[in-house]
């Protein structure tokens, strides 16, 4: 409960910081649905010479954009903003302000910043799942909706791991924007259906890189072609990298020593 | 006058590689972000195993992207990003205050770290192109000298248009919105996700009057020798003249906005 007042606080004093500079919020929310447009346009351009990439439609590969972006969007939203000023803090010692808080250090650290232009992405990527849906004539039906519901929830707690790990790395190795770049650069694999790549990349995607588990999955959800072997892995999956995450974090704030001392 | 520009470029360079050295570890990460070429060729090379597709067969999409790859790491800039952060800092005035202008600083610096980045580029897409089998490549000297010319070009297109947008930075304060903004465009207009072969026909006819195609995908089309002379020659004059007009427009905007210019804590 407590938490959850924390964060409502957090919120609303991001939002206040934001409105003070409506012009950069201007500027990154067109720039957010800018590249929802352009994501849309590299995946479209193989439609027009192909009616099917990876055993997708057009309006199927069309939900795996709309994720991609939802996701993006979070990602600005909510990750990167905080997992920046993590490795600020880390590198010039002001991290010891977060945790002699009395609160919960992953917490603060994590969810302290916001960066609204995010919610931009996000409106994007819900306009193009409406336009994928109303292309295909489809509705999902309540157990699409639930199985979708657990399938985002997953993919939403692995991106949040993945940034914890690489926030928690920064301890270490205090230049990570390297990670976050890996990140991204990874992260664009996402856009297209695993199904599209090449047996050896499909398995490291799937297996190794939990990219599969992002968007093709969830997107499976939502079209009512996933199986309950991968909603279970998927939840698995998540619940494993939250925890490995988190320990990952405890151990890197105990081995945190100032940055003067 | 030539050799006290060579003497001019001699120094900045030098000063410059020294830089770029500093930061060889940053100029790796940023080569990632081409990253996104070889995803699109796995893609198009998973449409094309089931045969062409528009003229385009496994191996000239293998040709395309690796030539396109070298292209663009070419023709990767930053300057815009220098100039926002010099004009909003204030930085720029001991810039304006020397004897030559602050560009010339900007493109010997982009040239250094070319050298860098085709030290490790071009092995790799050699190496690629070497394996794979049926690569046709046109080098016979004149096809290789509009190569080179469509290089050049493609170089002053991509470096002034986006330095263009970085002079915005004299009135607006949010200009990395339109430089990140302006090379997304770029990056699928130029042909770098796909060759402009595959966009719909109505949107190839308006591209090729505009300055993108030029900034990639033609000297892939001259290396890979699909033009024919006269759509070459005729590309090469669209090409040029877009960078003049470039060159021009550079010119003319920096003079308007020096002179709005009043540093930041001056």
């Amino acid at each position: 409960m407590r938490y959850l007042r924390l964060l409502g606080l957090f919120l609303k004093a991001n939002l206040l910081a934001e409105l003070e500079y409506r012009a950069n919020f201007a500027a990154q929310s067109a720039l957010g649905v800018l590249w929802a447009g352009l994501t849309f346009v590299s995946v479209a351009v193989f439609f027009t010479q192909t009616d099917a990439l990876g055993g997708w439609t057009y309006g199927q590969a069309l939900i795996i954009v709309a994720l991609f972006t939802m996701i993006s969007g979070m990602t600005r939203f909510i990750l990167e903003p905080n997992v920046i000023k993590v490795v600020e803090m880390v590198r010039t010692g002001t991290m010891d302000f977060v945790l002699t808080k009395p609160a919960n250090s992953q917490f603060l650290a994590t969810l302290r910043h916001a960066q609204y232009a995010g919610l931009a992405d996000i409106a994007a990527g819900g306009v193009i799942m409406i336009f994928a849906m109303s292309q295909m004539q489809y509705s999902p039906d309540p157990a699409a909706l639930i199985q979708f519901g657990i399938m985002l929830t997953s993919a939403l707690v692995i991106t949040y791991s993945i940034w914890l790990v690489m926030a928690a790395l920064s301890f270490w190795f205090v230049k990570i924007e390297s990670l976050s770049e890996l990140f991204y650069a990874l992260f664009d694999t996402a856009r297209f259906p695993v199904t599209t790549y090449p047996g050896l990349v499909r398995l490291l995607l799937t297996f190794v890189l939990p990219v599969a588990f992002m968007t093709t999955f969830p997107a499976q959800a939502v079209l009512g072609l996933l199986d309950f072997a991968t909603l279970l892995a998927s939840v698995g999956l998540a619940t494993v990298l939250i925890l490995f995450s988190a320990w990952l974090w405890q151990r890197a704030v105990l081995s945190y020593s100032s940055a003067s001392s | 006058m030539v050799t006290w520009w060579l003497r001019k470029y001699i120094a900045l360079g030098k000063a410059g590689w020294a830089l770029i050295m500093e930061y060889r570890a940053q100029v790796m990460i940023w080569m990632m972000s081409s990253f996104l070429m070889v995803i699109m060729l796995l893609v198009w090379l998973s449409i094309s195993s089931e045969g062409e597709v528009n003229g385009y067969s496994t191996t000239d999409f293998i040709t395309y992207f690796m030539v396109g790859w070298i292209v663009r790491n070419l023709t990767a800039v930053w300057a815009s990003w220098e100039l926002d952060f010099n004009i909003r800092e204030g930085r720029l005035s001991p810039m304006l205050l020397r004897p030559i202008h602050p560009i010339h600083n900007d493109v010997a610096i982009h040239w250094v770290e070319k050298l860098l980045r085709l030290g490790i580029v071009v092995p790799i897409a050699a190496l690629v192109l070497f394996v794979t089998p049926g690569v046709r490549l046109d080098f016979s000297p004149l096809n290789a000298l509009a190569f080179l010319i469509s290089l050049i070009g493609a170089w002053v297109i991509t470096f002034l248009s986006d330095y263009l947008v970085g002079i915005l930075a004299f009135w607006i304060t949010q200009v990395g919105a339109f430089i990140n903004g302006f090379f997304g465009i770029r990056l699928v207009l130029s042909g770098a996700i796909a060759p402009i072969a595959m966009f719909p026909l109505a949107i190839q006819d308006i591209l090729r009057w505009s300055p993108f195609p030029y900034m990639l995908n033609f000297s892939v089309d001259v290396a890979m020798g699909r033009l024919t002379p006269e759509a070459l020659l005729a590309g090469l004059i669209i090409q040029w003249g877009w960078a003049v007009f470039f060159i021009l427009a550079t010119w003319a905007f920096w003079k308007v906005a020096v002179r709005s210019y009043s540093a930041v804590g001056a």
